[in-house]
């Protein structure tokens, strides 16, 4: 997974699937960045094409995880097919989903 | 440490070892299965999406409610989540009696049997040990009336404790229509539990159904 640095915030830009086999790295490597410590943490996903159930589940660790070390932390740019999923569990409830990168920004502004 | 359908059959337990009425209804054997699923799911044996709940691995987990579930689950075709409860809730009570077993061999409950007219059997299954219990309840209700997020195992018990109608064991009906939104919000966090709760909504719409066929 990449990462960038934006005005303080680090993108993470996971791509491909992530299914169970991905979920464990795709976990450590956001864990990682929010050790890090930055302003807040956005995860990227215009790249990402496809989310399990253990995918998904990494979202709501990370969330934790940066909410407990007091970092923002959002989703952006998902593709309808990662959408449905974050809709059909009602992930925009609790976890701040933004439709592109710069609404992100934005909204850990 | 229980797993989470052992922490779903503790939930149906009474003070007085009695199995709580909700637990007859097809919600709880729904929720007990989406509870096996979601372990599987945790332990790397299976996976789902919006299309299908996959089996990865046939591989036992060495425990024998999971296995039992995945065992049927590996026999069946792939089937969408709530279809693929649906199909496994026949082996409910089978899971149930198989996490009851094992948690008395860590004595956490034991059996015992009863007779009234020395005909009619009831068992019950009085809790020794009532911290995994209460631990469970107490997660629970952190969760509910705090503003953290739950850990996902705490999203899919409260998920599928609600869906099954076992909070009804420990809140009272006022409480729990209190708590509507912030359940909404945090028990649905895991594709499986809900996939349970659509299981369970079609179930119950299905037996609506049919109990207004006239019967002739």
């Amino acid at each position: 997974m990449n990462t960038e640095n934006v005005d303080g915030l680090t993108v993470a830009l996971p791509a491909g699937r992530l299914d169970f086999g991905a979920a464990a790295p795709f976990q450590q490597q956001l864990e990682q960045a929010v050790a890090a410590k930055p302003r807040g943490l956005i995860v990227d996903c215009s790249s990402l094409d496809y989310v399990s159930s253990a995918g998904l589940r990494v979202f709501l660790v990370a969330a934790r995880a940066a909410k407990a070390a007091g970092i923002g932390f959002a989703v952006s740019s998902m593709k309808p097919a990662v959408k449905e999923v974050f809709d059909l569990t009602g992930f925009g409830n609790v976890i701040t989903l933004c439709a592109d990168r710069a609404a992100a920004v934005a909204a850990l502004a | 440490m229980v797993t989470l359908v052992e922490e779903l059959v503790l939930l149906a337990i009474e003070d007085d070892g009695s199995v709580a009425y909700t637990a007859g209804a097809p919600g709880f054997g729904m929720a007990v299965i989406g509870a096996a699923l979601v372990e599987l799911n945790q332990l790397g044996r299976v996976d789902a999406d919006t299309q299908a709940l996959r089996v990865l691995s046939k591989e036992p987990t060495g425990g024998a409610a999971l296995d039992r579930v995945l065992a049927e689950l590996a026999a069946q075709q792939e089937l969408p989540i709530d279809q693929a409860v649906r199909a496994l809730f026949i082996h409910a009570p089978e899971v149930v009696r198989l996490a009851l077993a094992a948690l008395a061999a860590r004595n956490i409950l034991h059996f015992e049997e009863k007779r009234f007219l020395w005909v009619l059997k009831s068992r019950r299954y009085p809790i020794t040990d009532g911290r995994e219990q209460q631990e469970a309840k107490l997660r629970i209700m952190h969760s509910l009336l705090g503003d953290e997020l739950p850990t996902p195992h705490d999203s899919a018990l409260i998920g599928l404790a609600a869906a099954g109608g076992l909070l009804e064991a420990f809140l009272s009906t006022a409480e729990i229509a209190r708590l509507e939104k912030r359940l909404e919000n945090i028990g649905g966090l895991d594709l499986i539990a809900r996939g349970v709760e659509s299981a369970i909504q079609d179930e119950n719409a299905e037996r609506a159904k049919a109990a207004m066929l006239p019967p002739y």
